[in-house]
């Protein structure tokens, strides 16, 4: 198999590479976003916010995919024994403790006075984190999210220890099992087209949030 | 359930295995540390070559997956040389290597919190550049940058999973061991996860009660 | 041979970001300024904020390479390829405005570490000189804390005597009181007025006028760049000869009799 053929076969993966990278990134917004905002102006519940994030801090994604496709699978066929729901809720979960965590940096960022402003003038607490706070956090996480998005790019390798889906990794790893056996090849292209993969996004993800900055003053 | 845990031979194993993910991590971190604050240096003071250099390790490094450098380690590097290599060798180092791409930017950010100032200082008294980054700079940012180094640590342990898969026994392969013998897989993959969960958060706690103790009092006001 | 301790020759100095924008800010802080300083001086240099004279006190120690012109230590030409600095650097002493002191040592450990790293002294040596310079300083009881646990004005004295610690040939200070809050100014002025009568060399940057008329020999204005007029203190604080400098001490002089 020459460098072209394999580079095709590698390709074929990026789609699924980035599927995964994008929906868990979208789950992690979903899941980090309250999170964070609960922890910051919720502080009883706060703790829930601590522990969920200890927890996707200690176990390796790997194990969690592990523990999810081939522990629950068996129990949970319904969303547990679909290989790309599994990825995508792992990395997603754990994109949310990240994230929850980008945006309390945010938020501590943007300022209290701005929720102060904001109640001044007859919202409530929810009102004015939502009006007020919510677009200006995340316009100031952009170059946080940024790292976080290449990250899940990285990570969505991790998919390959599920067997089955047909992402970056796993089709290196194909071509390495199938005759001629080559071990140079795959694995270098499959480096490149990562770094292909995550180096304009996280770039252009801080500039346009670089950029914002400066728009609004932050 | 969980009664194979009394088991001394899965004990065993899993004892083997935690050891090794400890080896690997603390090696990785303590040789991603020092590569770190060379290049972090480089960096700062090298010319363009070097610059362009470093800036090139970190982008390859930090951009694509640690799975795929520790393969391109343990698998591609011995082919290309045609020697035959060990494995753990190679494992660790690509650990260290990764894991100085990340350092680099926390060093080097810690450094330039300090540097002018404290160059400027150091210069005055009549120490030379290698003399004040010796003895005022680096010991400086060695402990501005704790928390980011615990995360580096977090991170990396994490990461150190992927070994299993490149045929060496670290936690991994001990759970995979023993869900093979017990045929037990989630109560498994629990108690594994929860190794890690108190090996990582037991070492983060630890690192913060060194951090309050080491901090120099002062200096965290400069890093808002 | 000449009791000339720093000389500075025709100096220019210019600093500044060229950006890739169009606007390219470029200060000129140094245009063409000679001053000879000689042993046993008390000069200070004052004048408009942002008129470069710190540029010009970090050239001196070539803490700032210049961009033309020479500087002398003694008989060594600091400007020329090849020159030790950093041997020329530990025979001048430098206080800095903000103070710059090494945060995580002591006060001893701030004072011993050039002469333990620099003049390589043996440790007992270097803790009494160290515990000399601090009671010189009258900081003795600050010995062992930290920066971030003194005052400015402690801190401040804690940088006058690493300068001292070693000696030096001369002390330049940059404006070492203007940081500190007005009531911690006194003690930094005093220790100053002693160095002062004990006949060290001192080049300083400052606005203290009560200071510079009672201790120093020459005062020089300093403005855009350049020297403008220098003479005794007598001069400036009667009738300077040159308008700006008559214009800069009415400003002055309205400020402190406001007070």
């Amino acid at each position: 198999m020459d460098v072209g053929q394999q580079l095709i076969i590698l390709l074929e993966g990026v789609s699924l590479t980035l599927s995964i990278s994008i929906i868990s990134f979208l789950v992690g917004i979903a899941i980090g976003f309250p999170l964070a905002f609960i922890r910051v102006y919720e502080r009883e519940v706060g703790f829930v916010v601590d522990a969920y994030e200890k927890i996707f801090r200690g176990v390796p994604e790997l194990v969690l995919m592990l523990m999810f496709y081939f522990g629950l699978g068996p129990f949970f066929p319904f969303p547990f024994n679909n290989a790309f729901f599994v990825a995508a809720f792992v990395l997603g979960l754990r994109s949310g403790a990240n994230q929850s965590q980008i945006y309390r940096g945010a938020i501590r960022g943007v300022g209290d006075e701005q929720m102060i402003a904001g109640q001044s003038v007859g919202l409530s607490k929810w009102g004015a984190i939502w009006h007020i706070m919510a677009p200006q956090v995340f316009t100031y996480s952009t170059p946080g999210l940024g790292s976080e998005y290449a990250l899940l790019i990285k990570d969505s390798a991790y998919a390959y220890v599920i067997g089955g889906l047909a992402e970056i990794m796993t089709q290196a790893i194909r071509i390495k099992s199938i005759p001629p056996y080559d071990v140079i090849t795959p694995f270098v292209l499959a480096a490149i087209l990562y770094i292909a993969l995550t180096f304009p996004i996280a770039f252009w993800l801080d500039r346009w949030g670089n950029k914002r900055k400066q728009k609004i003053g932050l | 359930m969980f009664d194979w845990l009394v088991d001394p031979k899965y004990y065993s194993w899993i004892l083997q295995g935690l050891t090794l993910t400890v080896e690997i991590t603390l090696f990785g971190v303590l040789l991603g540390l020092a590569i770190g604050t060379l290049l972090a240096i480089g960096d700062i003071y090298g010319g363009k070559p070097v610059k362009g250099a470093i800036a090139v390790y970190v982008e390859f490094f930090r951009g694509s997956p640690l799975f795929v450098q520790l393969f391109l380690a343990v698998y591609t590097v011995p082919a290309i040389l045609n020697v035959p290599m060990d494995h753990a060798l190679l494992a660790f180092l690509v650990f260290g290597l990764n894991s100085a791409a990340y350092q680099k930017g926390y060093m080097k950010g810690a450094m330039q919190t300090i540097l002018d100032d404290q160059m400027a200082a150091g210069l005055s008294t009549g120490m030379s550049r290698g003399q004040t980054l010796r003895y005022v700079i680096l010991p400086q940012a060695y402990r501005i940058v704790i928390p980011s180094w615990t995360n580096e640590f977090c991170s990396l342990t994490k990461s150190t999973a992927t070994v299993a898969y490149v045929g060496l026994f670290d936690l991994v392969s001990a759970g995979m061991s023993i869900r093979m013998w017990t045929y037990q897989i989630l109560p498994v993959w629990l108690v594994i996860g929860a190794i890690y969960l108190i090996w990582i958060t037991g070492f983060s706690k630890l690192m913060d009660i060194i951090y309050e103790k080491k901090k120099i009092p002062g200096v965290e006001l400069l890093m808002q | 041979m000449t009791d000339i301790v720093m000389e500075a020759k025709n100096v220019y100095k210019t600093y500044g970001k060229s950006s890739k924008k169009a606007d390219v800010k470029l200060v000129e802080a140094v245009k063409n300024v000679s001053l000879q300083i000689r042993k046993g001086d008390i000069k200070l240099i004052f004048g408009p904020s942002g008129s470069g004279k710190s540029t010009f006190l970090r050239c001196l120690a070539m803490l700032d390479i210049p961009d033309k012109g020479e500087i002398y230590l003694g008989d060594e030409c600091l400007t020329k390829p090849g020159v030790d600095l950093n041997k020329a650097r530990a025979k001048i002493g430098f206080v800095f405005q903000h103070i710059y002191l090494f945060r995580h040592l002591t006060a001893l450990g701030n004072v011993e570490l050039a002469l333990r790293r620099v003049l390589k002294m043996p440790k007992e040596e270097a803790r009494e000189r160290a515990v000399a310079a601090l009671a010189e300083v009258k900081v003795t009881d600050c010995a062992n804390k930290y920066p971030a646990q003194m005052s400015g004005g402690q801190a401040q004295r804690v940088g006058i005597a690493r300068a001292l610690a070693r000696n030096p040939d001369i002390i330049l200070l940059d404006e070492p009181t203007s940081a500190l809050d007005p009531e911690l100014t006194g003690e930094v002025i005093d220790t100053l007025r002693d160095l002062a009568k004990e006949g060290t060399t001192m080049l300083i940057v400052s606005h203290e006028m009560p200071f510079a008329r009672d201790v120093a020999e020459e005062m020089i204005f300093y403005d855009e760049g350049k020297i403008v007029e220098t003479g005794p203190p007598s001069l400036f604080f009667n009738a300077p000869s040159t308008d700006r400098a008559k214009r800069f001490m009415d400003r002055i002089i309205k400020r402190t009799t406001r007070e």
